[in-house]
């Protein structure tokens, strides 16, 4: 009897696991098998693959061209990932199609950790018809991921991968649109100390490659500046509770709390500052910290708060169009759920223009991309004018290195300071 | 055993160990204590206000770890296993608060013509008891529950199986959470009377110390749920009976006991407390996640041990305990606030060295083991 009924249990767990499952890898399978398949080439295409670097992804008919975006889409930090997606997927709606290929966006959730940037990356490396990705998002999800796409070179365009280090490995894959944490932390520290004034600040951050990497480099500038570090720590991420370290720190009585991390913990450090004898020191976060998430978790807690985004995109018919359709599409203004969404786009974009350029026709019709020169093509981004402003790729990666736009929280509603 | 202790002392690998670890202990704790000096006497960092709100926050997650606690230890003392899924279980009570919270919200009881005003805002104390007695059910149910999916088909089993089935439990609980409640992080809406970050203000030193209204109502309900279930187990028919199971299923059940009802109860009333302590979590802290569960759950076991696991007193002791060691740990020793937890584990180590069946925790015979 316990046995029968402890099988039924087991039984029916299988039936919902199963149910759960996705069913969509049958489609990938005619793209491994292709090149073995694809005998009767032309001679251009033979010739153009077998002296690429790394060779080329071969779409065969009726299969897309993918474009993958790696990015949080789940979690405290949802809101970049989800705001990526959805302006990828409107780049992708906006291309069109090259010799009948249709473009294709496989967004998948790394949940901006190391160790999903990784399982994504090789997700991605697995699947032929994959041949550019616009992320990762996040800094720490993009260290893991890039040696992955090195290997087998497929070229990144991250819209928000901000850690200085990533364009320093000498990568040939890895490129970059915003400023970099450097750019940032030296602005906000300037900032910090030239126009508010502040002289005793204390740093905190969450430990990760971002978070920690972007304290450290504000911290480094507002002491070479003349202003008094009163601490630099890192916390743990992903806690609901952050009083403990806050009222540690308020002992110091600092002008400001600058915090280099995500909104998760942004929050709740705002939120936690009420009660920990900081109620009058200013929370000064950075671009991971922004969104509509900061303001509607944190309330009135948030008021004062300043924050950072990559500059605001001019008015152009171009970001009109791209705003309206976006508004059209997901209810919802771009640049609220995250300061990426032009990015994103603009990346996406890039991505399938550079595609455009390198991909031949097959003489057996199927479309030939070779990966080395696609790669060469995306670092190559010269003049290239986007939503957010022109991009030129330096030789490392780095292709826009303006500096950060600041905002104010007042009554609810981010207002750009500077 | 027996011809263990006959035959004489040999210098083993084990016996080597025993001089080694209370040397090691020694040394953890001595370096404890000067860390102490340096910061407390030496450089006088910190003045009281500091020490007064560490305090403060230590004691409120301390009681939330106690009570996640007792439900480890309840369960641990009848069965001899760990119920991994019990941070689960306060998990799905945090969620049956948070939207009993949301039910109450939305319903509107402003008279025809003045601004809207929710049920929840207007009648704090009703909608907070409602979501405690929510939580607490629903906990309550999925502890039965899960007793009677994933642990009664295995009672006779070996003592490794339930456990195994306890950890699948535990992932099987998180992912249904994932799937039915998306895995996005929700904020819990408190009534506005006991809005998150409100309370009674001390001046010490000339600076706000803030004890908030939520956490004051975490502290006490923990303590008083505490020595209720301290009375019901000692006082009552059932507690008795919970008492008789522990010490020995068979002769309980000659004794005319039911013993699987009684651990089913056993079940339901850890529930009931992981519930509470779950809406307490989520009117305090004020987030609600299908993770929600797994760290305060793991501590909380760490609670259970240090307090030595099987004791009730004892778990409160050590949740108490744990708390106050993650809040003022740090800023005590002088060591980052990044390191807190492996403050609170060498701690352990170092009680566990000394005292191996944690504080209160005695020495269990070989038969019941």
């Amino acid at each position: 009897m316990k046995v029968s009924r402890f099988f039924i249990f087991a039984i029916i767990f299988v039936m919902i696991l199963g149910a759960c499952a996705p069913t969509s890898p049958e489609v990938e399978e005619p793209a491994i098998d292709a090149p073995a398949v694809e005998e009767p080439v032309g001679a251009d295409t033979d010739a153009l693959c077998a002296n690429d670097d790394y060779g080329c992804a071969v779409i065969a008919p009726g299969q897309t061209i993918k474009i993958g975006m790696g990015s949080p889409m789940t979690g405290g930090n949802a809101a970049f990932g989800i705001d990526a997606e959805q302006a990828g997927l409107i780049a992708v709606a906006d291309a069109d199609d090259l010799y009948g290929f249709q473009f294709e966006l496989i967004a998948e959730d790394d949940g901006g950790t190391p160790e999903g940037g990784a399982a994504v990356a090789n997700k991605f490396a697995a699947d032929q018809t994959l041949v550019g990705v616009a992320g990762h998002l996040f800094s720490g999800a993009t260290f893991a991921a890039l040696p992955i796409y090195e290997e087998i070179g497929i070229p990144m365009l991250s819209p928000s991968a901000t850690n200085p280090d990533l364009t320093r490995q000498g990568s040939r894959v890895f490129n970059r649109v915003p400023f970099t944490d450097e750019a940032q932390g030296a602005a906000a520290a300037e900032y910090m100390y030239d126009v508010l004034g502040f002289r005793k600040v204390a740093f905190l951050h969450d430990g990760q490659d971002y978070g920690k990497g972007l304290a450290e480099i504000a911290a480094a500038t507002f002491e070479s500046l003349g202003g008094e570090v009163v601490e630099l720590m890192g916390i743990t991420p992903g806690e609901a509770d952050y009083s403990p370290v806050l009222s540690t720190i308020a002992a110091k009585s600092p002008d400001a709390l600058y915090f280099g991390g995500y909104t998760q913990e942004g929050v709740v450090l705002t939120n936690n500052m009420k009660t920990s004898g900081m109620e009058d020191v200013v929370f000064f976060g950075c671009d991971g910290t922004f969104g509509v998430d900061y303001l509607s978790r944190t309330g009135a807690n948030g008021e004062g708060t300043y924050h950072a985004t990559p500059r605001t995109p001019p008015e152009t018919p171009k970001k009109d169009a791209f705003d309206a359709a976006y508004i059209d599409r997901w209810g919802q203004a771009p640049g609220e759920l995250s300061p990426f969404t032009w990015n994103s786009y603009d990346c996406t974009t890039a991505l399938i223009e550079k595609v455009r350029e390198v991909a031949v026709l097959g003489g057996d019709g199927s479309l030939y991309i070779p990966r080395g020169a696609l790669v060469d093509a995306v670092r190559g981004l010269a003049n290239w004018q986007g939503i957010s402003g022109t991009y030129t790729c330096a030789p490392v990666g780095d292709c826009n290195i303006e500096g950060p736009t600041f905002w104010i929280v007042e009554n609810g509603e981010f207002v750009a300071v500077n | 055993m027996e011809s263990n202790l006959k035959s004489p002392p040999k210098l083993t690998r084990r016996n080597y160990s025993k001089i080694i670890r209370p040397i090691f202990g020694l040394l953890v704790f001595g370096s404890i204590l000067w860390r102490l000096y340096e910061v407390l006497i030496a450089q006088q960092a910190y003045s009281a206000e500091i020490w007064v709100r560490l305090l403060i926050s230590g004691l409120i997650i301390g009681g939330v770890y106690a009570l996640i606690a007792i439900g480890y230890t309840l369960v641990y003392g009848i069965l001899f296993m760990i119920n991994f899924a019990h941070g689960e279980i306060m998990m799905i009570g945090t969620f049956a608060g948070y939207f009993l919270f949301e039910a109450t919200k939305s319903i509107n009881v402003a008279a025809e013509g003045s601004p809207p005003l929710s049920f929840s805002d207007a009648y704090p104390l009703i909608s907070v008891i409602l979501a405690f007695l929510v939580g607490m059910t629903v906990a309550a149910t999925a502890g039965f529950f899960l007793e009677k999916i994933a642990y009664r088909p295995l009672r006779k089993a070996p003592r490794l199986v339930p456990l195994i089935s306890a950890i699948g439990a535990s992932f099987f609980l998180q992912n249904a959470a994932q799937l039915l409640f998306s895995p996005q992080v929700r904020d819990y809406t408190n009534p506005q009377a006991i809005a998150r970050g409100s309370g009674w203000s001390l001046i010490i030193n000339g600076s706000r110390v803030v004890i908030t209204y939520t956490g004051a109502l975490t502290f006490i309900l923990s303590i008083l749920l505490m020595i209720g279930l301290y009375v019901m187990v000692q006082k009552t028919k059932l507690g008795k009976a919970m008492r008789a199971v522990a010490s020995d299923k068979n002769t309980a059940a000659l004794m005319g006991i039911d013993v699987d009802a009684i651990i089913s109860r056993t079940f339901i009333i850890s529930g009931a407390l992981a519930g509470a302590a779950g809406v307490m979590w989520g009117l305090h802290n004020g987030l609600v996640h299908f993770f929600v569960g797994f760290l305060p759950g793991i501590k909380a076991f760490t609670a259970a041990v240090l307090g030595g696991i099987g004791n009730i007193p004892g778990a409160m002791l050590g949740g108490m305990f744990l708390g106050l060691i993650e809040s003022l740990g740090p800023t005590a020793l002088g060591i980052s606030y990044q390191l807190k937890d492996v403050i609170a584990f060498v701690i352990m180590i170092v009680i566990l060295i000394f005292r191996p069946s944690g504080i209160l925790g005695e020495v269990l015979s070989e038969e019941k083991v």
